[in-house]
């Protein structure tokens, strides 16, 4: 057999294999075993019935699944059905359903999907988004479609294998369009990093969620590609008890594992030592950090309370992608741990220049390109800088995308002549990668993406806050666990000083009730103080750079127990400014 | 309100101060995203740790906005 070059024909290949295939836990810790043959058949029946509902070659299928065989069902179904599969997140548990719906309607329509497939036990809570959507073909699950002949496409490797989003949004959602070629060019480019080995075959452990590039194709694709043996926790399961995770990966002596910082921060946190009795982690050979900003702190907490456990601080590899880059674009030396250097301050956050100072900020090393990847640092106008010059990273390699769908503008913006502009800023030094920002404007907590405009929209409708004039950016602060979300925002001229703690609150609550996140500093400004562009725009990475110089007025940390204090202090000076005004 | 209606929600206040950290009293009308001022990741947490605390699964989660309505939807599967 020639060598496959689409994911169908991989899928194809794979159902050779009965021995390898997905490991799926349920949300008590009970194993099913799905096999790749399985897979395969169970994929051409659903492509049978996908293709019964009149779906076109290329056309988009929306997939909304949690972890489990039904998605596989779908994702392979929809690709041999010819179809470009659009995983997107299943609601939220508990509440928020109005914003679930809304943002699941702004993806459908940008995509312009179709048809919607989804698990039959989410699907009556999709009813409003596919109201406001109207995908064509409705939205339906699998088992109610009729059953056809089983059906597998001829898929051309230039056609798209599926669509993420760089940032799940209500305002300005952006799929990212992957061909073919650039997930499989991904799925090996991974997979040669740790090539059969003497003592074994590597094989995976991953509670990422399938919605996300580090779950699907950091994990299913190179499992698929190879093919091997992955195991998948459904991701609510981790967050509620994290010490699932390194429990699966001791009991399956599995050897690699990827997650977000925040996951090592959660682990720290929240792990008991009783959850891990008879844990051994010594197997965890290569532990990826990826998806969002990699805090030191972290890294050595996460070191320290696990050695016990077996854990292998070498384990520990930083890596950098974005969605548009497929998924990975650098990573750490495999086996070194994680590196970092000590830089200047100053010259590094004007953008400058990294110089190594002893007692400076403490940066991770992210690595080098992968195979086939190449890296450039370039200043505002475009032109290559040198090694320790602050600038734009610039990537190009085999898997970027096609564009976003539907979005020539931006993707023009992203994509020149071959290069992607990753709207990160950066530097290299000896030969490796290190973040130190960002030029786009987009939030990255947790592991995901989020466009500003969301949290400013919650804001905006606020009472007191100065219209337009919100904006929200996150940030590594350092000897910080994680991303911090900032809001600085600007009260209306009418409000007195006194009552901007409680505004800040306000604006606070507003941003959790309809996003679900939850800012970590809150800043209430007076009128004018953010700065602009000369056509009146907010500059948020300005801002952001203004109010960590001390430039704005500088914010007290938000907790709730301060955000009371707060209050009552300032109703307290209230008060007293009335009973001062009545005596004079 | 009925012994088992109590019943319930002093278990979700166990589980809300256990698991997420939420401290003061629980009442029915309160609102879990605004009132409980839980995140997404919170939210995520008290509702596995409640199918635990009852040992049932939870259905039209996603329509469950009070404390109230989570009380009614954990007695109706109770009884299911």
């Amino acid at each position: 057999m020639p060598e496959p070059r689409t994911l169908d024909a991989l899928l194809q290949r794979a159902a050779g294999f009965p021995d390898t295939g997905l490991r799926l836990l349920d949300r008590f810790e009970r194993e099913s075993w799905l096999p790749w043959p399985e897979i395969h058949d169970r994929a051409r029946a659903a492509a049978g019935r996908i293709r019964g509902t009149g779906v076109a070659p290329g056309e988009r299928v929306a997939l909304v699944y949690p972890t489990g065989v039904g998605f596989f069902d779908a994702f392979f179904g929809s690709l041999l059905a010819g179809a470009v599969p659009v995983p997107l997140y299943p609601p939220v548990r508990l509440g928020r359903l109005a914003e679930y719906s809304a943002r699941t309607a702004a993806m459908l329509e940008a995509v312009g999907a179709r048809l919607v497939l989804a698990d039959p036990g989410v699907r009556r809570l999709l009813g409003e988004a596919v109201e406001r959507a109207r995908p064509a073909l409705g939205c339906r699950s699998l088992d109610e479609l009729d059953a056809g002949p089983p059906f597998q496409a001829a898929v051309d490797e230039r056609a798209l294998a599926l669509i993420q989003f760089s940032s799940g949004t209500t305002v300005e959602p952006k799929p990212v369009a992957l061909s073919q070629r650039a997930v499989l060019a991904q799925a090996r480019i991974l997979n040669g990093l740790w090539p059969p080995r003497a003592d074994g075959v590597d094989s995976g452990v991953s509670w990422l969620p399938l919605y996300h590039d580090m779950g699907l194709i950091g994990c299913v694709l190179p499992a698929l590609e190879r093919p091997g043996t992955l195991t998948l926790i459904p991701p609510e399961l981790f967050v509620a008890r994290p010490a699932v995770w390194l429990r699966t990966i001791s009991r399956l002596r599995a050897t690699l594992s990827p997650a977000p910082n925040f996951a090592y921060s959660l682990c720290v946190a929240k792990v008991r030592d009783e959850e891990l009795a008879g844990v051994d982690l010594s197997c965890w050979r290569v532990a990826l950090n990826g998806a969002e900003p990699v805090a030191p702190r972290v890294l050595r907490a996460f070191c320290e309370r696990f050695a016990r456990w077996g854990f292998r601080a070498e384990a520990l590899t930083p890596v950098y992608g974005l969605s548009e880059a497929t998924l990975a674009v650098t990573f750490s030396e495999l086996g070194r741990g994680f590196t970092s250097r000590r830089f200047d301050r100053e010259p590094l956050a004007a953008a400058a220049e990294a110089r190594e100072q002893p007692d400076g900020i403490e940066l991770v090393s992210v690595g080098r390109p992968l195979p086939g990847f190449s890296l450039e640092i370039r200043d505002p106008a475009g032109r290559a800088l040198a090694p320790g010059r602050v600038g734009r990273v610039l990537v190009r390699g085999p898997s970027l995308m096609d564009g976003y769908l539907g979005r020539p503008e931006a993707t023009a913006e992203a994509l020149r002549d071959g290069w992607l502009d990753t709207g990160d800023l950066g530097f290299l030094h000896g030969g490796e990668l290190f973040l130190t920002g960002r030029a786009k404007d987009v939030l990255i907590l947790r592991g995901r993406c989020h466009a500003p405009s969301e949290v400013e929209h919650a804001v905006d409708a606020v009472d007191g806050v100065r219209t337009g004039c919100a904006v929200a950016v996150s940030h590594l602060p350092e000897g910080a666990a994680g991303e911090e979300l900032v809001l600085l925002l600007e009260a209306r001229s009418e409000l007195p000083a006194a009552d901007y703690p409680a505004l800040g609150a306000a604006a606070s609550r507003a941003v959790r009730t309809a996003t679900g996140l939850a800012p970590d500093r809150v800043a209430v400004l007076a009128p004018g103080s953010l700065p602009r562009t000369s056509s009146g725009k907010l500059r948020r990475q300005e801002a952001l750079r203004r109010w960590l110089a001390d430039e704005l007025r500088p914010p007290a940390p938000v907790t709730p127990i301060r955000l009371a204090g707060a209050v009552v202090r300032s109703s307290l000076a209230m008060a007293r400014s009335r009973r001062a005004r009545g005596r004079g | 309100m009925s012994a088992s209606e109590a019943e319930v929600l002093a278990g979700i206040a166990a589980v809300a101060r256990a698991h997420v950290g939420f401290q003061g009293e629980l009442r029915p009308e309160l609102r879990l995203v605004e009132d409980l001022e839980l995140d997404s990741l919170k939210m995520l947490s008290l509702a596995l740790e409640v199918e635990n605390h009852f040992r049932v699964c939870l259905d039209q989660e996603a329509a469950i906005e009070t404390v109230g309505d989570l009380v009614a939807a954990i007695r109706e599967a109770r009884d299911a």
